[in-house]
Parts: C-alpha cells; structure tokens; sequence
C-alpha cells in the first residue's frame, strides 16, 4: 500500500469523521493496514463495532462493501451467481445464429466441435454477478470490507470464508481463482453468540472492544451531540456508566447513550432530575424488567452519583 | 530481541492462552513495525495479534504485566533517596553517593552507583539467560537461580570490593562500603522479583496443566480435596459446549424448501434436478438424570449434577432426582440456587438413609414416568447396592421402554458388578448401556457421547 499512517494519524483522522476511539483500536487499525490481515471486532452489541468499518472507510476514502451475515447465507449471496436471467434470454435470441453457425458442418461431431470454438461463452465474466465478496476482490480502488455478525452465518460459510481471508483469492469452479486487484481492508464483527472457529480466528487480528470508560464516553458524546452542556453530559455519561454496573438484562451501549442525549437535548434538559430520567428511561433500557429496576433504585443512584 | 517475544509467547502458552506459528509471525511482524520502547503500543500490538478471544485478553494483560515490567528498574537506579530522613547521616552518605561510583573499581559496582538503569535492565536480562532461569521448574529453586543470577553479573568482584572498603579506615572509602552494600541489598531484592516473575510466568502454566491432567484421572470420590475442581469441570463443560453447539447439519431429509430448490435450479431452466431441503436443527436432549446420593456414591452424583447443569447451553432441560431410601426431585433447588449450594441442600435432604433401589425406582415411575418420551435420556448413577432388596427389574424395563435411552454409570469398577449385593448384573440388560464412572475423564467422555449419539 502506498501512504503510510501513524497510529495518531488514524486516531485524528477517526476523530474528525466522528468517531472517537482509544490507542487500542487505533493501533489494531494500524497494524492491519500495516500487515495487510482482516480484523475480527468482537464486544458487546452497540459498542460501534460496524461504525468502526465505516469510520475506515471514510478515513481512508475507500469504498465500504458490506455483507450482513444470517443463517443459511450461502455463496450465491455472498460471492457470486450467474445472471441466469440474462443467459436463458441470450440463448433464447441467439437461438437462430445456431443454424448460421452450423451450416455446412457434417454430422455430429463437427458440429460439437465448432460449438467447443465458442469456449464457455455463457459462463464468462459477462454473466457473472458479484456479490460483496466478489465485488471487494475485483475492485480497481481500495475497499472496505465489512462482514457483518459472522457469528449469525453458519459454520460452512465461515470455513468457506478462509480462502478469502488469508490469501484474499477465491476460487470459482467455472473461472478459476480470482486474487483480489488490491487487498481489500476487512473487518468481521461479532456478537460472540457461538464461538467462532481458531481456524478464523488465527488469520485475523483480534480487536475486544468493551464499554468505553466516562473520559471517552463523554467524548464521544460531545462529538455526536455537540449542542449539550457541559455539565449534563457528565451528568448522564456518570449515570450510564453506573446503571453499567447493575445487573441488567441488557446494559445500554454508546449507541443508546448518544439517543438518550439527543433526547434530552429536545427537551432543553440543563440538568439531570429523577422526574426527568424517569420519563426518558425508556431510551436507554429496552426491557421492562431492567426500567423497573433502575426505577426502584434511583433514589440511591442519583445520592451516590450527585450528593457531593 | 525476537528472543524476548517467544519466550513471551512460550509464557502466554503456559498460561492457556493457545498460539498458533502463524500468530507468532504476526506479533513478530507487529513489533517491527511497533517497536519495544512504548509499552502501551507495544501491548496493544501484541494483544490483537496474540489474543483472541475476551477470556484470552484477560489471560494476556497479566501476562504482559508481569513479564515487561521496564518501570521496576527505575527504582534500582535511584538508590533510596527519599526514604532517608533528612539530615541524617545516611543521607549526607548518599550525597557523597554520586563521586563513589568514579571510585567503585568492579564494573557491577560501578553500574550499581552510576545508577544506569538501562545497563542494569540489560545485564539483568543477559545474566538471567547465562543462568537459565527460564528453566524454572520448582519453588524451591528460586533462591538457587537468583545466586546464580547475581554471580553471572559480577557479584563476587563487587563483594571483594565492598569487604575491603569496609575494612578500610578511610570514611570515603567506608562510605562507598555502605554504599555498595546497600546497593547489593537492592539487587538481590530486584534479582528475587525477577526469579518469583520468571516462576510465576514459566512453571505455574506448567505445573497448572500437570494438576490438571492428575485432577482429571483422579478418582471422583476423593477430587474434591482438591482447590479449583469447579473451575476445571466448568472448563470441561465448556469444551463441550464449543464442540456439540456446533453440530448443526442439513440433511437430506425432512421438509422440501421450495424456494431454495426452484431458486437453486434456475441454471437447469427451471426443471427440478436438485433438492434443497430445509435445515433441520439438531434436537437439544432432554435428561432426567436419577442419582444415588447414599454415602460414597453422593460424591459421584456431585460432578455428574455439576456437568449436566453446567451444559444448559447444548441440553434442552434437565430434571434431578436424587434417592437413598426415597426419590425425590431436586430440580427446583438447582434453577434457584446456585450450583454448590444446591449439591450440599441435595445431599442434605435426600442422602443419608439406607439405599433402596426398588422403593426409589417405585417413586419415579409413579412421579414421572408419564413424562418420560421418546426425546428423553435417563441417566441413572448408583453402585446398584441394594441391600438385598428387591430390585424390581420390571421398572427398569418400563423406564428403558419409554425412554430414547437409559445409561446406567456406575462408580464401581466393571470388575466389582453383581458382586456382594450389587444388582448391576440384573439391571444391565434394561439399560441402552452402561458404564463404569470414576474419573472426570471418563465422565467427560460419557458426556461427551451423550451429546454425540442423542442429537
């Protein structure tokens, strides 16, 4: 690859396509550019696992290829199918051409023979439709390759992936192999649902992006909702980072975070107030239960966190 | 200095974390571009290519914090300054401290004064491969490696050194005595530290897999004298958990997918040469498992209630019934309790009477036998010592009826069936099959095959 980044390039660069990351991240980020190698996120949901490949994206002003992984995702919709549509039509309009073609030719065999002259005509690069894996490998600029949720897709498709990741080629039975024009960047990100295979994981860097600490999280939070005030935003930043710490069906991530502060933002909030939090709850916690639970318990969160 | 990162890597590997040749290359590769001299970088570097997992990372930043300590030596190198009273006399020692060191003529001596904290850390690090302290096995051979240590940098000069300027009757030269010996007292404690880091980081991986691998032969009934048992089974469990979770296989069987199968033969113009069918998801088993909690069979019961409830994850549901002289289900302290809590209320409760197959057997089929299906495993652990009393094979029978199978373990050796008033023999041919059961291996194996031939 051509430029060189250092890791505090990547982190300002980060930082003013919006996304605020620590020397973890940026370094992972650096070493994957460096070392050319796929890089497998894995953290709890809403951390920013997918804003990280677009933030690389944008960083780098490469395109971002996407592919949503699910159960039963299959190399049709991964990597490539052929246009059938599109073959079925041009045998049907060259259907006459196939008499023009023959003419003359005695018997069978010949006749063979001269369709063999025309090669795999209809399994050529012209029928051929890329999907995202496909469209990485045969783009002319550098590419963002996002696999999103692997873990979502089955076991096959994550061997089927191994190709792909360690030496960016994938073969096609009716082409040959495909090697990538430039080396695309690829993230994989997980939720950790099942456990990924040590074949995967040995060809990617790993990069555990946890629930970030107040410092960050506010920072974070004054680049995506700039109009709050100082004080509330420490204010809500000190009460997420302790409702973190109660046992919780799902604990609110940065994403909900940034929701719960635009919210407050609309309602022209100056400071947090238990009447306020209480009405807003619901943005930040997404299971009954847990509402319920900071509910009960807000009276001694907001002693601990503001009686001083 | 590629030398330092696998002995790094060979200390991750002690500590379980796995690492692959190729992730070796990859941190090697990693730290040519990142360097040494930062340490945070240089952590971070080595954590994306080394750790792979949220458990292995953990597992890591220990590791690391113990084997690159570059901050400890700044401590050597300033000898204690601000530990001495002021306006003592140690302290006018330590000012006339810096010319000592011109004077200091052994060359460790001379580093020691000169307070080189770079030059210590070096020839710490060579004096430690000159005495292989990476070889560390034993406790006991710490003492051992750190005098070697200290020898391979030049300790006896600086001793001679140190004797003779105590000797002499100069206060200059009295004081570089004082000096030195302080100075010799600060290494052996820094020559310790590094000996206790190097044990803790070579042999403790290595010591841990060995009481692993005896933990995992030993016989149940005496395992719990041991620490982290729990830790163990839980790891076990996990293993399984990885390996039987995976298994999810489309079969040629079931239900036509017909989208998929139109879909798929468009190529062919629309007629239906291939099939596609709908993924089948595995069946998760659903256990009942019938323990024996009566005096030395309880300990047994122990791990296997351990295992199953520590396997939710890959079982569909399991049901506890513990009996000595009655049956009883135990389940409900098992979801509501925690695992340890709820094996000492079982073995409470239930254990302690005189064992009563046939009474126990009675129970179950009159609780339970109506729920047991075509989907369910029964496992059933006991020595079969009944007492001499009725065994009432018959019950065996209807249970192994209903049932997708019946397993009998047995802690007792294959050797020891039907012997005395064991009833194994009569009991055997209503079971699927049955098993002797004594060490965590042979149960992980059972379990293992549970998951297999159930699915």
């Amino acid at each position: 690859m051509s430029t060189q980044f250092s890791v505090e390039q990547i982190k300002s660069g980060f930082a003013q396509s919006g996304y605020i990351c620590n020397d973890s991240i940026a370094m992972t980020m650096f070493l994957a550019y460096q070392l050319e190698k796929p890089v497998l996120v894995e953290g709890p949901p809403g951390v920013g696992k997918t804003e990280l490949a677009k933030a690389t994206a944008q960083f780098l002003n490469y395109e971002l290829i996407r592919l949503q992984c699910y159960e039963g995702l299959d190399e049709a919709k991964a990597l490539y199918e052929w246009k059938y549509g599109k073959q079925l039509l041009y045998t049907q309009v060259l259907k006459d051409k196939l008499g023009d073609l023959l003419k003359g030719a005695h018997g069978l065999a010949e006749s063979i023979d001269r369709l063999h002259e025309f090669g795999d005509i209809f399994y050529s690069e012209q029928f051929l439709e890329p999907r995202p894996l496909l469209q990485a490998l045969q783009a002319q600029r550098g590419t963002v390759l996002l696999i999103d949720e692997i873990d979502k897709a089955d076991n096959e498709f994550e061997s089927f992936l191994l190709e792909m990741l360690s030496d960016y080629q994938i073969s096609i039975p009716e082409i040959g192999t495909i090697k990538a024009r430039r080396h695309p960047i690829v993230f994989l990100t997980s939720n950790n649902t099942r456990e990924l295979s040590d074949a995967l994981k040995r060809r990617c860097l790993h990069l555990f992006i946890p629930f970030p600490d107040s410092a960050l999280e506010r920072d974070i939070i004054q680049t995506r909702v700039p109009g709050i005030n100082e004080k509330l935003r420490a204010q809500l930043v000190g009460f997420v980072q302790e409702i973190r710490k109660l046992d919780l069906k799902k604990q609110p991530a940065i994403s909900e975070t940034i929701d719960w502060a635009r919210t407050l933002l609309l309602l022209h909030a100056e400071a947090l107030t238990p009447e306020m939090v209480e009405t807003t709850l619901n943005v930040l916690l997404k299971h009954e239960d847990d509402i319920n639970n900071v509910k009960d318990d807000m009276r001694t969160l907001f002693n601990k966190l503001f009686k001083r | 200095m590629d030398r330092i990162l696998v002995d790094f890597i060979k200390a991750l590997r002690g500590n379980g974390v796995r690492i692959a040749t190729s992730e070796t290359l990859d941190a090697i590769h990693a730290v040519d571009l990142v360097g040494y001299r930062e340490r945070s970088r240089l952590k971070s570097a080595l954590s994306a290519t080394l750790a792979k997992s949220e458990e292995e990372k953990a597992r890591f930043n220990t590791c690391f914090d113990q084997f690159f300590q570059f901050n400890d030596l700044q401590t050597l190198a300033q000898p204690p300054a601000p530990q001495a009273p002021p306006g003592n006399r140690l302290q006018q020692m330590l000012n006339g401290a810096q010319p000592a060191a011109e004077q200091a003529q052994s060359p460790l001596g001379q580093m020691l004064m000169a307070g080189d904290s770079e030059a210590i850390a070096a020839a710490m690090a060579q004096a430690a491969s000159a005495a292989k302290v990476r070889d560390i096995r034993v406790i006991t051979q710490k003492g051992l490696y750190g005098r070697r240590m200290m020898m391979a940098m030049g300790l006896e000069a600086m001793e001679q050194e140190m004797w003779a300027a105590e000797a002499a009757t100069d206060a200059q030269q009295q004081a570089l005595g004082d000096a030195l010996r302080k100075a010799r007292e600060l290494l052996r404690e820094e020559v310790k530290h590094y000996v206790e880091r190097q044990y803790l980081l070579q042999a403790s991986g290595d010591s841990r897999a060995l009481r692993e691998s005896v933990m995992r032969e030993t016989s149940l009934e005496n395992l719990r004298e041991f620490k982290d048992v729990q830790g163990l089974v839980r790891k076990l469990a996990k293993r399984l958990v990885a390996t039987h979770s995976r298994r999810r296989k489309i079969y040629q069987r079931g239900k036509l997918d017909v989208r998929r199968t139109i879909r798929h033969n468009i190529p062919y113009s629309g007629v239906l040469l291939e099939t596609r069918w709908k993924a089948k998801r595995v069946d998760k088993p659903k256990v009942m498992a019938i323990c024996d909690v009566s005096g030395s069979v309880s300990q047994y019961s122990r791990f296997l209630l351990m295992f199953l409830y520590s396997l939710t994850e890959v079982i569909a549901n399991v049901r506890a019934f513990a009996f000595s002289s009655d049956l009883q289900e135990v389940t409900q302290w098992f979801l509501r309790e925690n695992l340890d809590t709820a094996i000492e209320l079982t073995l409470k409760e239930v254990g302690g009477g005189s064992t009563d197959y046939g009474r126990s057997l009675d129970t179950f089929t009159h609780q339970c036998l109506q729920q047991v299906d075509h989907r369910t495993t029964v496992i059933v652990l006991g020595d079969a010592r009944n007492n001499y009393g009725d065994p009432r094979t018959e019950l065996l029978q209807a249970i192994h009826n209903r049932a997708r199978q019946l397993i009998w373990l047995n802690p007792e050796s294959r050797l020891r069936w039907g012997s005395g008033d064991s009833e194994m023999k009569r009991y055997k041919p209503h079971c699927s099959w049955a098993e002797p059961c004594q060490s965590l291996n042979q149960l992980e194996r059972f379990i293992s095959n549970l998951l297999r031939y159930s699915q």
